[in-house]
């Protein structure tokens, strides 16, 4: 039953704009959380089950009719899953607060459970063409809860969001249609098989090439990233959070890993332009995070810088690359999902994202100072906090497979990181409080409580890290490290 | 008697220390009273314990070789007993003494914490355990000097805490390589060569343990501390119960641990530390103007009669420094609580502003009378005899400097403390101080006790020896040799104790003489001494603490840090300020102008990127 998965938060989502008739809070609320909830428990609790005698598949059936779509459940797709539903409850339970002021709640409601839907579809969907119309699913959902505000920065950030999508989306549209030509087929396991067969050659190199601007962009990799700071920040914080902890991750780094590793193989050229594009992004969007005043610009800057890393960890193509890329990007869903909180919740309570104007805050708000602080460490890798672990891992792999250079890219860019995140503490919340802020207050229940919840799993993950690594990340790590055979072997119908 | 009821005399007091300090102030009535019957019942059971003498709890742990292991034996029940007859004094003494200090429920609960870690460092049987009851002991010890409440008072206890952290960093060291030498860390399986490296581990062991005993050169702290906390506080933890757990360590590691021959180079080493700590300090305390400072620079210098009696590796000398420990413990903590009646009472403890206080205060003056002489070494009280057993133990060895060392102390013993007495006691009273009474029962109950056990303890000196003393040195020396120590405990007419004697006549000729020199002034009694050529420059660098390896050390360090403040970090700091945020905000200006929003841009970028890309990937497939 894994399609429920998708299915759930889509039935949930259509009904909700008619509940919204009858409550404008309490039942939207409470409904679009428990269905989060519910997915995150079926995930955490039934899912190590339903794979513990490997990747289980689903065929779907229209009336009685087998349709031509197939849903697989693997240690991969249950890694991210549960991720998925971990952050997304997060802001699920963020937003009720602090969507108040927003209005129409049943609708963002909506559009987060389509978008989240989506995503959950795009992981479990075992063929190309089911990727493409899941990534538009989420896609398009994204793009108008960015919009959600309704305000003149919001529609400009999301119609720039939409035009440079559009065109990955097209370039993917035309990827998957010469993959289609070239084989005859769209199922990953066939694709796999078949690509084997014909010498595709200097077509398949600009397949993947075509991939690579496609899901790189969704990725946010440098040179295709600059839709990203205007986007991210313009969103509601909760959708923020989401697009910036789970919609580049899932659309982009999962998307691109299942393709290049599983179907297509990792080749060392692919390895090499992998890690290559993961240390542009690290550098370049570090330097950029640094001179951003805008609090959001600057996490979402330091996203693309976090991705990169991610990227480059997967692209070493070593199990302990492919474990540390994995760790990060769980690690990196939490910690930068916290921080976007926690920046909500400084601009609800406050009216501005400029730090120059903050200042002391943390002594009018010291759950959201802490947590902020607990998360940013996190991603600076500060130990023992989970980001910690993985860079280490990232760092190690790298010297392992013979990447020293990259080694260092890798931690002189973490000191970067410290840097701007210590800049963020020191303007925002330690110093002489701004006499402006004198009457601002702590954030409200919820908000705080998914604050809360996202810190503690940073400090509990970073102390549990070998046990987290040895449930969740490791089998995800071997479905990759298995490379094409995964999908050939395990998936054929 | 369970093996469990091993755990009583550490979580008695513990529990205790928890509900003192959080009984109201309202409620001081049943605070003291609590705090009086949960001493008494560890006295009743330190007896009980002492009776019974042979108990072991063994509880698995942390693993790795690491137990809860509790030991109780001769020694350290006997060490139980000490303890909790210091404890029971000590809490009465504190009901009055400490009743409006600012901070004496505090201090109270601090006193029964200590009680706890120190039983707990007596009973245990691995090292584990062990450090962890003594570093406990640390904790205490910086909480109750900040009770002073003086203004230095934080700085002594920093002092405080960095000395014995430092002593006891170097047992932890030793320990570590004890551990290693010898394959385990339980206590009681322990007994290595004193060779090679186990020397090294011998020589760090002996440093955390007779520092924690206030030995030279780590007694700095003491008589700093004197001024800067509670009388009460020096009288319990410098005066007995510091000397009772070092002492006991240092012989738990010379005895047990390390077997230690006479005449071998860490015997030497031992006496040596023992010698010099005896006479440096006792020529401190000669010259010293206040009553509390005077005292404690004593209970530092009889430290070195302990070192030096278990440094000797003869059974009577080591008889005779654990002997003196638990005599030491009775008469300097009833000196001090004798001061502390003083200052409870006048208000002072400088000596110049005291005098002829004996016909108000008759019984602290008698108290304080039998301590001084048995400190002294007067026959027929404690310190005579176990003096003499360390005279005897160092005359032995055949190294004569040594009991000469010791024979020196006890001539500028005695003589300091008849000044110390004849300047608070006799003599003519003061007019500095107004008329005073006798201090309270509690408070002269406790000085009494201490002062009869001292008597007790030398006139019948085959009580203690016989209980106390020779079962730890049973089956020592010869095989099947019996130890008795009582033979000579009191005799006079031998040439030991007739030197020992002559020393105490010579410390009352030169008292009699500084006197007299003084203009019939009591407290000028040492001017003689201090004004000796040489000497008084040496005072007066003392006195400017030339000498403390703290402050010295502190000086080292700041100089140390200053000079790497100046030439490495801020260099460093040059390239990181200047340097490193240049470059780094040049880079980010330039790429913050290239994302300038357009959107052609992007797209533009997005596109060259997909070339580059599909260059690249062509490139390296070839």
């Amino acid at each position: 039953m894994i399609i429920l998965f998708i299915v759930l938060p889509l039935i949930v989502a259509g009904l909700l704009p008619i509940i919204g008739k009858v409550s404008r809070r309490v039942l939207p609320d409470a409904l679009a959380n428990a269905t989060l909830l519910a997915l995150l428990v079926y995930a955490v609790v039934a899912g190590r089950g339903l794979i513990a005698d490997g990747p289980v598949l689903q065929q779907l059936s229209w009336l009685g009719e087998a349709v031509n779509v197939r849903l697989a459940l693997d240690g991969f797709s249950l890694f991210m899953l549960m991720a998925v539903s971990l952050v997304g409850l997060a802001a699920g339970l963020f937003s009720i607060d602090y969507m108040e002021h927003y209005g129409a709640k049943a609708n963002f409601y909506a559009l987060y459970l389509v978008m989240i839907a989506g995503m959950n579809g795009l992981i479990l969907a075992t063929d190309l063409f089911s990727v493409y119309v899941f990534l538009e699913v989420a896609a398009i959902a994204s793009y108008a809860l960015v919009a959600f505000g309704l305000g003149r920065d919001e529609l400009e950030a999301a119609f720039k969001y939409l035009m440079l999508s559009v065109v990955a989306s097209a370039f993917l549209v035309v990827g998957i249609a010469v993959i289609f030509g070239l084989t005859g087929q769209l199922d990953f396991a066939a694709v796999a098989a078949g690509l084997k067969e014909v010498n595709a050659g200097p077509v398949l190199g600009l397949v993947t090439a075509f991939f690579l601007l496609g899901f790189g962009l969704k990725a946010a990799l440098v040179p295709f990233h600059a839709w990203l700071p205007d986007a991210h920040p313009s969103a509601p914080a909760p959708i923020s959070a989401v697009l910036s902890g789970l919609l580049i991750k899932v659309s982009g780094v999962y998307a691109l890993t299942r393709i290049f590793i599983n179907v297509f193989g990792l080749t060392p050229a692919l390895s090499a332009v992998l890690m290559a594009l993961g240390a542009v992004s690290i550098v370049v969007a570090a330097l950029l995070a640094l001179g951003q005043k805008d609090m959001k610009r600057m996490l979402a800057y330091s996203s693309i810088s976090q991705v990169g890393y991610i990227v480059l960890g997967l692209g070493i193509g070593t199990p302990l690359g492919i474990a540390g890329g994995l760790f990060h990007l769980f690690n990196h869903a939490l910690a930068k999902g916290l921080l976007f909180l926690t920046s909500g919740s400084v601009q609800q309570a406050t009216g501005t994202r400029d730090m120059d104007e903050m200042g002391g805050l943390a002594k009018r708000m010291p759950v959201t100072a802490v947590t902020n602080l607990i998360g940013s460490l996190s991603i600076a890798g500060v130990p023992p906090l989970n980001g910690f672990w993985s860079k280490l891992i990232i760092i190690v792999a790298l010297v392992q497979a013979g990447h020293p250079v990259y080694a260092v890219i890798a931690v002189l860019a973490s000191v970067l990181t410290l840097w701007y995140y210590l800049l963020m503490q020191r303007k925002a919340f330690f110093g002489k409080l701004n006499e402006k802020w004198a009457a601002v207050k702590e954030a409200p229940f919820w908000m705080t409580a998914a604050v809360v919840l996202l810190a503690l799993l940073c400090v509990g993950v970073g102390i549990l890290f070998s046990s987290t690594v040895t449930t969740w990340i490791q089998p995800a790590a071997d479905i990759l490290a298995d490379g094409v055979h995964a999908a050939t072997g395990s998936w054929g119908f | 008697m369970t093996p469990k009821m091993l755990l009583l005399p550490i979580l008695l007091p513990a529990v205790l220390a928890v509900v003192l300090l959080l009984l109201p102030r309202a409620l001081r009535l049943l605070r003291d009273i609590l705090a009086v019957a949960g001493a008494g019942a560890l006295l009743y059971y330190a007896f009980v314990f002492f009776s019974v003498k042979d108990l072991r709890l063994a509880v698995p742990w942390l693993g790795m070789g690491i137990d809860f292991d509790l030991r109780l034996y001769h020694f350290s029940s006997f060490i139980l007993l000490a303890l909790a007859g210091f404890l029971l004094l000590i809490t009465i003494y504190t009901t009055v003494r400490m009743k409006d200090a600012p901070r004496g429920r505090e201090f109270m609960a601090y006193v029964f914490l200590t009680a706890a870690f120190a039983n707990g460092a007596a009973l245990a049987n691995n090292f584990v355990p062990l450090l962890f009851f003594w570093e406990g002991l640390l904790v205490t010890l910086y909480g109750m000097i900040t009770i002073g409440g003086r203004p230095t008072s934080g700085r002594t206890a920093v002092k405080a805490l960095l000395i014995s952290g430092f002593c006891d960093f170097c047992m932890i060291l030793g320990i570590g390589l004890l551990w290693s030498v010898a394959g385990t860390s339980t206590m009681s399986d322990i007994s290595v060569e004193p060779t090679g490296l186990a020397a090294v581990a011998f020589v760090l062991m002996m440093i955390g343990a007779a520092g924690k005993a206030g030995a030279m050169p780590f007694h700095t702290w003491i008589p700093d501390a004197a001024v800067d906390a509670p009388v009460t506080f020096m009288a319990f933890l410098p005066a007995a119960f510091e000397k009772l757990l070092g002492i006991y360590l240092l012989a738990r590691i010379s005895l047990d641990f390390f077997k230690i021959r006479p005449g071998s180079g860490l015997s030497l080493l031992l006496m040596i530390v023992g010698a010099v700590t005896i006479v440096l300090a006792v020529l401190m305390a000669l010259v010293q103007k206040d009553l509390k400072r005077l005292l404690s620079y004593h209970a530092v210098s009889q430290v070195g009669y302990m070192i030096l009696g278990i440094g000797t590796a003869i059974p009577v000398g080591i008889a005779g420094g654990i002997f003196h420990m638990i005599n030491h413990a009775m008469y300097k903590s009833g000196l001090f609580l004798s001061a502390g009646s003083v200052e409870h009472r006048t208000g002072t403890t400088e000596l110049k502003k005291l005098g002829g206080l004996g016909r108000e205060m008759p019984l602290t003056a008698l108290g304080f009378t039998v301590c001084a002489l048995a400190i002294s070494g007067v026959w027929p009280l404690n310190g005579f005899v176990s003096k003499e057993m360390v005279f005897h133990g160092a005359v032995e060895t055949g190294s004569t400097i040594f009991a000469i060392a010791a024979w020196v102390g006890a001539i500028f013993t005695f003589a300091s403390f008849l000044k110390a007495g004849h300047s608070v006691f006799f003599g003519e009273r003061s007019k500095e101080v107004p008329a005073v009474k006798e201090s309270q029962p509690a408070i002269v109950l406790p000085i009494l006790v201490l002062a009869g056990l001292c008597v007790l303890f030398g006139v019948y000196n085959k009580l203690p020896l016989t209980l106390f003393i020779q079962p730890i040195l049973q089956g020592r020396g010869e095989a099947g040799a019996h130890v008795d120590f009582t033979a000579h405990a009191l005799a006079v007419f031998n040439p030991v104790a007739l030197i020992s004697i002559g020393c105490l006549v010579l410390a009352f000729l030169l008292h009699a003489y500084g006197f007299r020199k003084g203009g019939r002034k009591a407290y000028l009694a040492s001017e003689p001494i201090h004004n000796l050529p040489g000497m008084h420059q040496a005072y007066d660098l003392a006195e400017k603490r030339v000498f403390d390896p703290y402050d010295q050390g502190l000086k080292v360090i700041r100089g140390l840090s200053l000079g790497l403040f100046k030439g490495i970090d801020r260099p460093i700091d040059f390239f990181f300020e200047k340097i490193v945020t240049f470059t780094g905000a040049k880079f980010t200006g330039i790429l913050k102008k290239a994302h300038n929003g357009h959107y052609a841009n992007y797209l533009a970028w997005c596109l060259a990127g997909l070339i580059i890309l599909a260059g690249l990937i062509g490139l390296l497939a070839q």
